[in-house]
């Protein structure tokens, strides 16, 4: 019993290593004294300086956390409905409409959606941005949903239905409930995947628009400083204690019981 | 910081309607020098809106698709060529460019704008070596041809240290300029034999690499590169902020290379033409044009900016050649359409590895 | 299944369920795309974008680019490599995220949320500093490359350059990847009951056989789902392979991002999309029958019931 725990904590923490060494890199390098990401130098604060008074980057760095929370909102609930519908009723269009969306291109995405919002004379801004974002968010949701669905037990919905429940109702306090923890996971996906968008963005925002993404990958031919992993840091604590604001003021939402 | 709290919270509101006027400004990161924007906001009482590309091709895309809301833009010459013949720029009014006569005449009229109906020169750079001095002294290894780009003999010494750039055009031209053809040579022939000095070179290069090769040049990483002047002088000043022992140069290539003039030009559905007039003229006052110069290094057309750049800048053949240089530098021409498409097959296969 | 369905999906229900996300995507998606479904029959434009697509009164489309791409093989031989780095990608995933899944499914409530969190934070911050922290983990003066290269050495073998390379590639591919891997297994693992286990071990199982006779059947729609979800994305990206990878290291997202920019060969570039996203729904659509047909183990008590 012990050993076969041991083995799973030793690969686990494995993997933990392997997502954090180069997170560790990259927060350590915010406080590196060198232009590039390249190399330790020494210490400094001055990249968090730089940061504070960059208004363009924190401008960036405010429209990726807008545009992420509202993408992930509204593609959580349409992803939820449909890994729902999915997994209820042979629905063939909605399941191939949301798997397109994660096998295209972004590249192709990107350039369609723009001619396509030309097309309707739809002014390019945060919106249109959002909007491209929720389209191709959905489909991570729902697959998660859907999954988690998949040999869920029946007979706690049936009894509810029995029981004279609405279908909401049912929705609401036994089927929600149990899939929670896939509509979390597809969430937070959901929030990583519209946060760190480059080329759907990229064709997709409007003349006066930047997202991070966008003011970082700019940056790329000539030196991606060590502002980039201040902002980037900032922005993840930044996130992080959203997430546990959030949980403790409903901590109800958030828990699977 | 209630300067951020009360940026974020206007950021609710969404929609960047700014109060004074704006002018968009799309632009490569870092061609322009901050204290030169805050002039020209002071000048013209507006506020300058800037995004950013990073590639010529990314900068077409997005036009091509019917992207709108930009004033000006600053491609590379090829490109001007795209956005002309595709009826994508507006013609300038030249009666309100009072410093025109500060360029350097051999800019001007070019076989891409004819009597610079749409364009003015901005900034300039070429495609050159760029080199871990202290490494290629050790090696004993020319600095002034591309051969030791494409020659196994030079490139043994150097295997897996070297990158170039991941351009198709780029690339062609280096090797069509080793070969002894002109940059914008069109024949197949010439091509092939292109190509097949590519893929000879190939094994021994690290990477196709057109954004981290300057990092790794400047930690020393990789010791020889086929780069841009700009990132090549960029790379000196960083090496030398780092305190290491080896020097970032410049190498011009005697065969010749490419030279890369970017220019100012407005788009057709710009909603200020008036400021994008405004701003033209500006940056072809010396002063404003010598600013970014001095800040990254580039070649400059105005010759009232002179006076005003530094003198280790001025002095440096890389970006200032003097006149046998300049015969031998070209301005990459746009492809026709079966032209780019035979040029990708080839480098698709070059990449391919077949 | 059905019988459930039948009893509790009306049919308002059932488009008040289905109906929204499917609007949305029909028109945010289906709609730009086939747009570019039609580019792929047009003629590219002379100086980029599309040629008119009505010309001298007639419609001008035609099959050229469809054309080029069978008949050059290139394309597909950069498609099946493409292929093979994002079926290694996913294997490699699986491997690494079962156990970080597994690990966090069983913990208790307290630490659940919080190690889920761990596990997601560090994409939060931007892509391209953690592909230039790997650049500095593997680069050839760093302790991995050093240590690597000096066992190598012991062998006689010549120093291996780690980055730019097909393994700076997989690995940087494993780690961009690996949450959308261990997220859909940890929301399948998380409502296994554990006194199915320890029924298992009180009957004799070993611990093994308790994993691939219990644990990983039941596991299966989330392996699938986190396999969708990190394969076919792997299958078209580019960005990775720009940043570090070798010479020989260029995927299809590489070629078809050259149409769209350097080529400015659109329809061709569409017609490649096509192909990618065709095979990558395919290739899904083969997975989930292959798991239809492999769920023969009972998954719920309704199952077991019948």
């Amino acid at each position: 019993m012990r050993n076969r725990r041991l083995v799973l904590w030793t690969a686990a923490l494995a993997g933990y290593a392997f997502l954090y060494v180069p997170l560790v890199i990259v927060i350590a390098y915010s406080f590196n004294n060198s232009r590039l990401n390249a190399e330790w130098v020494g210490f400094t604060l001055q990249w968090y300086d730089t940061l504070f008074h960059d208004e363009n980057m924190l401008v960036a760095a405010g429209n990726s956390l807008a545009i992420a929370l509202v993408a992930s909102l509204v593609s959580t609930v349409l992803g939820t409905a449909a890994g729902v519908a999915m997994y209820r009723y042979p629905a063939r269009l909605l399941s191939v409409l949301v798997l397109a969306p994660i096998a295209i291109p972004e590249i192709l995405m990107g350039v369609s959606l723009l001619i396509f919002f030309v097309l309707l004379n739809f002014t390019l801004g945060l919106v249109s941005v959002a909007l491209a974002h929720i389209a191709f968010c959905i489909g991570f949701v729902a697959i998660v949903v859907r999954a988690r669905l998949a040999g869920m037990d029946e007979t706690l919905t049936e009894a509810a239905r029995d029981c004279g429940a609405s279908p909401w109702n049912t929705f609401r306090y036994i089927t929600l409930p149990l899939i929670m923890p896939g509509v979390i996971a597809g969430a937070l996906m959901a929030f990583t995947l519209s946060i760190d968008d480059f080329v759907i963005t990229f064709f997709t925002a409007g003349a006066g628009t930047v997202t991070l993404p966008l003011q970082i990958y700019s940056m790329i031919k000539i030196a991606v400083t060590p502002e980039v992993n201040a902002v980037s840091s900032l922005l993840m604590l930044l996130t992080l204690a959203l997430i546990i604001l959030a949980s403790k003021i409903s901590p109800t939402l958030l828990r699977s019981e | 910081m209630t300067r951020i709290i009360a940026l974020l919270a206007s950021l609710l509101v969404a929609a960047p309607v700014l109060a004074k006027d704006a002018f968009h400004l799309y632009n490569w990161n870092n061609y322009i020098a901050p204290e030169t924007i805050k002039r020209f906001e002071d000048f013209c009482k507006c506020d300058v809106v800037q995004t950013y590309y990073s590639d010529n091709e990314e900068l077409l895309a997005k036009l091509a698709a019917g992207a709108k809301g930009y004033d000006m833009l600053v491609p590379t010459s090829n490109a001007v060529q795209a956005l002309i013949k595709g009826g994508q720029l507006k013609p300038i009014d030249k009666s309100q460019l009072t410093n025109l006569k500060n360029i350097n005449p051999i800019y001007l009229d070019t076989a891409f704008d004819p009597g610079n109906k749409y364009s003015v020169p901005y900034a300039m750079s070429t495609t050159i070596i760029g080199y871990n001095d202290q490494k290629m002294k050790e090696l004993g290894l020319p600095t002034d041809t591309w051969a030791v780009i494409f020659d196994p003999k030079y490139l043994e010494k150097v295997k897996g240290r070297v990158t170039v750039l991941d351009s198709s055009s780029e690339l062609f031209a280096a090797a069509l300029k080793y070969l002894g053809y002109s940059a914008n040579d069109v024949d197949p022939k010439h091509w092939d034999e292109a190509a097949a000095l590519i893929k000879k070179a190939k094994p021994y290069w690290a990477a196709f690499n057109a954004s981290s090769y300057i990092k790794e040049l400047t930690v020393g990483n990789i010791w020889l590169v086929h780069g841009y002047s700009n990132d090549i002088f960029q790379a000196n000043l960083d090496a030398k902020a780092a305190g290491r022992p080896f020097q970032i140069l410049q190498g011009m290539p005697k065969e010749g290379a490419v030279l890369a003039v970017d220019n100012m030009v407005i788009h057709k559905d710009a909603p200020r033409p008036d400021l994008a007039l405004k701003f033209m003229n500006f940056m072809l006052e010396g002063k404003n044009s010598s600013e970014l110069t001095n800040l990254i290094g580039s070649g400059n057309p105005n010759m009232d900016a002179v006076k005003y750049i530094k003198p280790e800048i001025l002095k440096n053949p890389a970006i200032f050649p003097d006149k046998a240089v300049e015969a031998k530098l070209e301005q990459l021409k746009d492809l026709t359409g079966p032209q780019r498409r035979l040029r990708n097959k080839l480098w698709t296969e070059i990449k391919a590895g077949r | 299944m059905s019988v459930v369905a039948a009893r509790t999906g009306s049919r308002l229900g059932r488009w008040l369920v289905s109906g929204p996300p499917t609007l949305y995507l029909i028109v945010f998606f289906a709609v730009p795309s086939l747009i570019m479904v039609l580019a792929s029959f047009r003629t590219p434009g002379e100086f980029g974008g599309l040629a008119p697509l009505v010309e001298e009164g007639k419609l001008d489309l035609n099959l050229e680019s469809y054309a080029r791409f069978f008949s050059e093989s290139v394309y597909a031989q950069i498609f099946l490599k493409s292929f093979w780095y994002a079926l290694l990608t996913t294997l490699l995933c699986l491997a690494l995220a079962y156990p970080l899944a597994s690990l966090i499914a069983r913990s208790s409530k307290r630490y659940r949320d919080l190690l889920l969190l761990l596990v997601i934070l560090p994409f939060w911050s931007n892509f391209l500093i953690r592909v230039y922290a790997w650049m500095i983990i593997l680069g050839p003066n760093a302790a991995l490359a050093k240590t690597v290269n000096g066992v190598l050495a012991w062998f006689g073998h010549e120093p291996v350059p780690l980055l730019f390379s097909a393994f700076a590639v997989l690995v940087c591919l494993v780690y961009v990847h690996l949450p959308f891997m261990v997220l859909p297994l940890y929301a399948n693992l998380e409502k296994h009951d554990l006194a199915l286990l320890d029924a298992a071990q009180d009957l004799g199982a070993n611990a093994w056989q308790r994993f691939w006779r219990i644990t990983f059947p039941l596991s299966l729609p989330g392996v699938y789902a986190g396999a969708a979800l990190v394969f076919i994305p792997a299958f078209g990206i580019f960005a990775i392979p720009d940043i570090l990878g070798g010479p020989d290291d260029s995927l299809i997202g590489n070629v078809i991002k050259q149409q769209f920019l350097e080529t400015r060969d659109w329809p061709f570039g569409s017609v490649l999309s096509i192909v990618l996203t065709v095979t990558a729904l395919v290739l899904a659509g083969l997975a989930a029958w292959v798991a239809r047909r492999n769920l023969g183990a009972p998954s719920s008590a309704k199952e077991s019931r019948a």
